[in-house]
């Protein structure tokens, strides 16, 4: 399947672009358009103004999708939150990590472009998870 | 002068709560109020997103917003609405100054709580503090001088906002203090300064 994002990708898209590869369509193909008018017809839309797959209400684009999905893995919300904040940054969360996620991204998104990002961002994402997972398993952070 | 993301809204009056949801957002983002449901941001990547959200959820609410891209019609006009906002972190900072040398005669946990209260409070006006005033460097010493002597961290997490110092557009009214350009030195010496202090 195709999906399309905006340009210039930051956490939101970039955690997103992950999520649905991972859990949604491991086949997913990523397009990148500077207007929503640009999304090809075959593509489904996501963290672009007017698309269903986008921020609603208090939420940003990554918890739409768990919602619209119905992904309930803890491990997943935990790490919504902190992209939450990192693209947010309204305190809705106490995410401390946001704000390293946050330049990370930002500093990827100048030096590479938008494939390249992705591609980065996918084991960065995987190891969050991990993380997480773990933390979750042991009850406490994992050394 | 630089280029401004405007966002122009309508908003119904009730229910009132997204009204005010949007209202405390576009505040925490530092906009200018240029009339009745126009505010205006420096433009950059982050700000037009921010707006594009709130568009958005103005929408969800029942009510229209669009977005522009736009220039001032003059100079000076661009410049009053750069000093309002410039004043308006001003203020903050100087709120930052005075809750910090009012905490500085405490004991050494309340020190160390509104040391770590105020690094906080300056990481969010420094985000929305695109022409920055005189008082952020004071706000940040008072806040450093403070975090040393509660034996905590040293405020070098204030570093990082999305200031758009390099844009200043009203820098040209100071060119007897400090000019235009004046503001990327700034947080340079300030970037070595907290450089030395987390070696």
């Amino acid at each position: 399947m195709r999906w399309a994002t905006r340009r210039n990708v930051h956490i939101d898209r970039a955690a997103c672009a992950w999520l649905i590869r991972r859990h949604i369509d491991p086949a997913a193909e990523f397009v990148f358009v500077d207007d929503p008018g640009d999304v090809p017809a075959d593509a489904t839309p996501f963290d672009m103004r007017g698309a269903e797959l986008s921020h609603h209400g208090p939420d940003c684009s990554f918890e739409t999708i768990l919602r619209r999905y119905e992904l309930t893995d803890p491990v997943l919300w935990k790490i919504a939150e902190i992209v939450h904040e990192a693209d947010v940054d309204d305190e809705r969360y106490d995410a401390p990590e946001a704000r390293g996620l946050d330049v990370i991204l930002r500093g990827l998104s100048m030096t590479c472009d938008d494939d390249r990002v992705l591609e980065l961002a996918g084991p960065l994402f995987d190891g969050l998870h991990e993380y997480f997972r773990r933390a979750f398993t042991l009850g406490r952070p994992p050394a | 002068m630089i280029e401004w993301v405007l966002l122009a809204y309508r908003i119904p009056r009730t229910p009132s709560s997204p009204r005010i949801a949007v209202w405390r957002k576009l505040e925490r983002l530092g906009v200018a109020r240029l009339g009745d449901g126009l505010v205006a941001l420096p433009a950059d990547a982050r700000t037009r997103e921010q707006f594009d959200w709130i568009a958005e959820e103005i929408g969800e609410a029942g009510g229209t917003a669009t977005i522009w891209v736009a220039t001032a019609g003059g100079a000076a006009q661009e410049q009053a609405v750069a000093q309002a906002m410039r004043q308006a972190r001003a203020e903050e900072y100087r709120a930052v100054i005075a809750q910090a040398e009012a905490a500085a005669g405490g004991g050494e946990g309340e020190r160390r709580r509104t040391a770590k209260r105020l690094q906080a409070e300056l990481r969010r006006i420094d985000r929305r503090d695109f022409f920055p005033p005189e008082e952020r460097e004071a706000a940040r010493r008072a806040v450093r001088a403070l975090s040393r002597t509660a034996g905590a961290g040293t405020g070098g997490t204030t570093w990082g906002g999305h200031t758009t110092g390099d844009g200043d557009p009203a820098g040209g009214d100071h060119t007897a203090g400090r000019g235009g350009r004046g503001t990327d030195g700034e947080r340079a010496t300030a970037a070595s300064a907290a450089g030395e202090e987390t070696r």
